[in-house]
């Protein structure tokens, strides 16, 4: 294996870890997603789990590369350990909805403001999975609406979930902020604001502030 | 679920190739137009449509409408 920059080391480990959470996703889209609340969002999910997974091949395949590993790719047979934790453990449609929503939207802020420093090593490689995951987004945020007016115990268990999935997002969005060799090669824009745009984006689903970082 | 109450139908049309005729190739009940579309992308994958429209089925004007046999 190569010695890298520690710019090219930092964009590998953001690509691991968008990677990581896609692979979770694209895995609890199957368990969980089958048994959605009705036939046309289970549909959905199912062939939403083969897109989050096929995402997930492709940034892995990429990290191989950068990492500079020659001749045929490793299979993947697990994630390296980088997914959110409220990615990981969910359990119910709930939970499923929260970290679909907040964990894509997150990604989303990342991979868009990527495609606004325009840089040529990363554009051509991002362009295709940001278009895909955008009805990724519109089906969580739909669904994320629908459980929040619902009825019955639904709305808080889900302002719950949302509330830890967002802060968890948030507090990578920040970390990958902080990574100023990601800005100073051009792979994220100087002064890009992860979190804030995280924030707004949220907004679309209720109006009082979900992240509150620490 | 509240949102199950107010599902509606929505129709859909496609056509594989311009010039083709447009379609009806099924349905979907969604809870509102955004849903559809990605309802629609979703379950109507066999083909690589050139063009895929949803129509919300109470919004059809009908010029002949049958009247149904068993109502």
């Amino acid at each position: 294996m190569e010695s890298m920059q520690p710019s090219v080391h930092s964009l590998v480990e953001l690509l691991e870890t968008i990677a990581d959470n896609k692979y979770v996703l694209g895995d609890r889209l199957v368990e969980v997603g089958v048994s959605g609340p009705n036939l046309e969002a289970t549909l959905a999910a199912i062939a939403m789990a083969q897109g989050e997974l096929g995402h997930a091949r492709l940034l892995y395949n990429w990290c191989f590369d950068l990492r500079g590993v020659k001749g045929k790719k490793p299979e993947i047979y697990g994630q390296s350990g980088k997914a959110l934790a409220s990615a990981v453990n969910v359990h119910n449609w709930i939970t499923l909805i929260a970290a679909l929503y907040t964990v894509n939207t997150a990604i989303d802020a990342v991979l868009q403001s990527a495609l606004q420093a325009n840089h040529p090593a990363v554009v051509s490689k991002i362009q295709k999975l940001v278009r895909e995951q955008q009805d990724h987004i519109v089906y969580a945020k739909n669904w994320a609406q629908q459980l929040i007016h619902d009825q019955g115990a639904v709305p808080h268990r889900f302002r719950q979930a949302l509330n830890a999935a967002a802060n968890e997002a948030a507090a990578w969005l920040k970390d990958v902020e902080d990574k100023k060799e990601l800005q100073q090669e051009g792979y994220l824009p100087n002064g890009v604001q992860l979190v804030e745009r995280l924030q707004q984006e949220l907004k679309a689903v209720a109006a009082e502030p979900f992240v509150q970082l620490k | 679920m509240t949102a199950a109450q107010q599902r509606k139908t929505f129709d859909i049309f496609a056509r594989v190739k311009r010039g083709d005729q447009l379609t009806h190739i099924g349905t979907v009940e969604a809870e509102n137009e955004e849903l559809a579309k990605v309802y629609a992308s979703y379950t109507y994958d066999e083909e690589d449509w050139a063009e895929m429209v949803v129509v919300d089925r109470s919004e059809l004007v009908w010029v002949r409408k049958p009247k149904w046999l068993f109502a």
